[in-house]
């Protein structure tokens, strides 16, 4: 098991950074998620791992030791590409067993490890088989028993599930995160895909503009986001970002929404703006599953009147779109009561309202739950 | 239901009488317009028969005199020449003529080592095209230059090039009576030189099509797995390229067969016979000797035995491909 550390590094083609002073410490057998939107950074952090690029600034090392210099094929790293790059004019055997060849690993022992690797990712009955003639799903698993039997150090995977149908995506989900228990090695995994990301990893690290915006467990990132991209980012459905300016009263504050929403502030939120005397313009996130219609919960809790908007139905869960003047809060309707066009009191639970401050996107307060 | 209504519903209108009798009349032709085969057929012909004019006409031709001892010389008008039919006589004598075979033993002799030479040459050329360096289109416009030239141009250029007051000789450092085109084991070596230097570039530029088409994230793939450049381009490249290859080796290898003009220019196949390839032992037959009827005997053979080879390899290859 190899541990992983990224130093300050930054890399640049021309004029662009693609990756902005980047640190990153990944403890060994760790499986770490880069999660981002496209172009973020996180493929190019990867290839830099990889040994694919060469960092501009900074260094890689694994174990302590530093790897610039080191050549590629000397690396040993399992990588899968999001692509695959599956040996199409080999057979299913022989892109299997590609790894160990090129290491002249003797004969008898490249056949029983090949072997072997076939059975465990279920393509045992195709090893005579050209590998260009497997379905998408099997050069998927291909690609990653190709790269696992030359037991890497480390394993790199680049969105590895994006090209898959929705019902084999789920079931690789869980083959992976068996996989990686299996296999015990470090992994890194490169998705925009949140959902991804939180079901997989250990740790996330989320990165935005080439910038690590936050490395933390999954549930650390969902429930204690350190800035508002990252609030924005992850959880599915969104959460609630609402905009506006501060206002402080009579020993009351206010949040006044673009188109004239109010938000009186109360409990926790108030005390984290509050806390902030400079801010002028703040943004309150909170997940639709703080906001509920019915009684009141406690006394902090922030109640709007509006109206409902729209209903939708994803899976299970309901949503409902609250239309408040201008504004939109989205919320989980738990109880199943609400019908487009009723006038309601709501209430957003103070307790997990998360304060931002506009112009730096950063924390107000902060604390863990 | 009146006839008016059952014209609406037709799309056609009902024809004249007259006119059905008209085409009825006119037979074959009649129909020819409304006929997409027949109509095809026709479209078609006159590039088919021009086609039968310029390809198999001249064959049929040889065919028939290679059956005959006619030669200009006689007198005889070359549809006559069956006068002097002599039933397949110069096929017997070609396979027994030491001459024929001897210039066909050097013809293979050039190829097997030329067309290797230019494979190997080519192939090497194209892997340092595939990475990317300061001068990279310069260079390989440059290198793409001798394919351009008009053989019988490369083959004057080397003739002075070989010459014993020549730049070679003085660039080596031997003297000016060292011989190249006039010494028996050396004017194929300069022959072979010749042709190497101006076809490998076709090679290169195959050769690198090829190359480049194989899949760069397969190589990374490869790098990654524990595979140096070389382990990738033995166990990727190379495998990816098989019709590739294919095809260059049995295009130069066909051209190489009919090498003429370089020879021809600069031995004219000396000394001796010994650059004598099988288009200069023919050009020989044909014009010094007159002996038309042999020639369109081996002309035909030849034709025959390389389209069976070429055939192989190019079907090799597209099974490759496959």
């Amino acid at each position: 098991m190899t541990s992983i550390q990224i130093n300050n590094v930054t890399k640049r083609f021309g004029e662009f950074v693609a990756v902005d002073d980047l640190t990153l410490d990944i403890t060994e057998g760790e499986f770490v998620a880069l999660l981002g939107p496209s172009g973020c950074g996180k493929t190019t952090t990867m290839n830099m791992i990889a040994g694919l690029e060469d960092p501009s600034e900074g260094s890689i090392s694994f174990d302590g030791s530093d790897l610039s210099g080191m050549r590629l094929q000397d690396r040993n790293i399992g990588f899968v590409f999001q692509n695959y790059a599956i040996f199409t004019h080999l057979t299913v055997y022989k892109n299997l067993a590609y790894g160990l060849e090129v290491r002249r690993v003797a004969r008898s022992e490249v056949d029983r490890k090949s072997r072997a690797m076939a059975e465990r990712m279920g393509l045992f009955d195709r090893l005579d088989e050209s590998a260009g003639r497997l379905s998408v799903n099997e050069m998927q698993k291909l690609a990653i028993g190709r790269s696992a039997i030359v037991e890497p150090r480390v394993f790199l995977l680049d969105e590895p599930l994006s090209n898959l149908d929705a019902s084999f995506r789920a079931y690789m989900r869980a083959e992976l995160k068996v996989l990686q228990r299996e296999f015990g090695q470090t992994m890194i995994y490169v998705t925009h895909d949140q959902i991804e990301a939180m079901s997989l990893a250990d740790k996330i690290a989320i990165i935005d503009k080439g910038r690590l915006m936050q490395y933390g467990a999954a549930l650390e990132v969902y429930n204690d986001p350190r800035n508002r991209f990252v609030a924005n980012f992850v959880g599915s459905p969104r959460m609630n970002l609402l905009d506006g300016d501060l206002k402080h009263e009579a020993g009351r504050l206010r949040l006044v929404l673009a188109g004239g929403a109010e938000i009186p502030l109360a409990g926790q939120a108030a005390a984290d703006f509050g806390q902030a005397k400079s801010t002028q313009k703040g943004s309150l996130g909170i997940r639709p599953q703080h906001i509920y219609a019915g009684e009141r919960r406690s006394a902090d809790d922030m109640e709007m009147k509006g109206h409902v908007e729209q209903i939708e139905r994803v899976g299970p869960t309901r949503l409902a779109y609250l239309q408040v003047q201008e504004t939109r809060f989205l919320s989980v309707d738990e109880q199943d009561r609400l019908r487009p066009g009723d006038e309601i009191a709501f209430y957003l639970t103070a307790e997990k309202s998360l304060a931002f401050d506009m112009a730096t996107g950063d924390r107000l307060g902060g604390r863990l739950q | 239901m009146t006839d008016a209504t059952a014209e609406t519903i037709t799309d056609t209108p009902a024809e004249p009488a007259s006119a059905k009798a008209n085409r009825r009349s006119r037979g074959y032709w009649a129909g020819v317009a409304h006929d997409s085969r027949k109509l095809g057929f026709w479209f078609v012909a006159p590039a088919v028969l021009l086609l039968l004019f310029i390809v198999v006409f001249p064959l049929a031709m040889q065919l028939y005199l290679s059956l005959t001892w006619w030669t200009p010389l006689d007198g005889v008008r070359w549809y006559r020449a069956y006068e002097s039919f002599n039933s397949g006589d110069n096929y017997a004598r070609l396979l027994t003529d030491g001459a024929l075979w001897a210039a066909l033993g050097r013809t293979v002799l050039l190829m097997a080592i030329a067309v290797p030479a230019q494979f190997l040459l080519g192939l090497g050329l194209a892997y340092l095209f595939m990475e990317q360096f300061v001068g990279r289109k310069f260079f390989y416009s440059i290198l793409l230059t001798p394919m351009m030239i008009v053989p019988a141009v490369v083959g004057l250029i080397f003739f002075l090039l070989f010459q014993g007051t020549g730049p070679v000789n003085d660039t080596l450092r031997l003297p000016t009576s060292f011989a190249w085109l006039t010494d028996v084991h050396r004017a194929m070596l300069a022959v072979i030189i010749a042709d190497t230097w101006q076809w490998t570039p076709l090679m290169f530029l195959i050769l690198l099509a090829g190359m480049l088409g194989v899949p760069a994230d397969q190589l990374t793939a490869g790098r990654l797995l524990g595979a140096s450049n070389w382990q990738n381009f033995c166990k990727i490249v190379l495998p990816r390229m098989k019709s590739v290859i294919a095809i260059a080796l049995v295009l130069r290898s066909v051209e190489c067969f009919k090498i003429f003009d370089v020879i021809f220019v600069m031995t004219k196949g000396g000394p001796g016979v010994e650059t004598e390839t099988i288009s200069l032992f023919l050009y020989k037959k044909t014009f010094a000797d007159l002996d038309w009827s042999y020639v369109a005997a081996i002309g035909l053979t030849i034709l025959f035995s390389l389209s069976l080879i070429a055939a192989r390899g190019l079907s090799y290859a597209a099974k490759r491909k496959g």
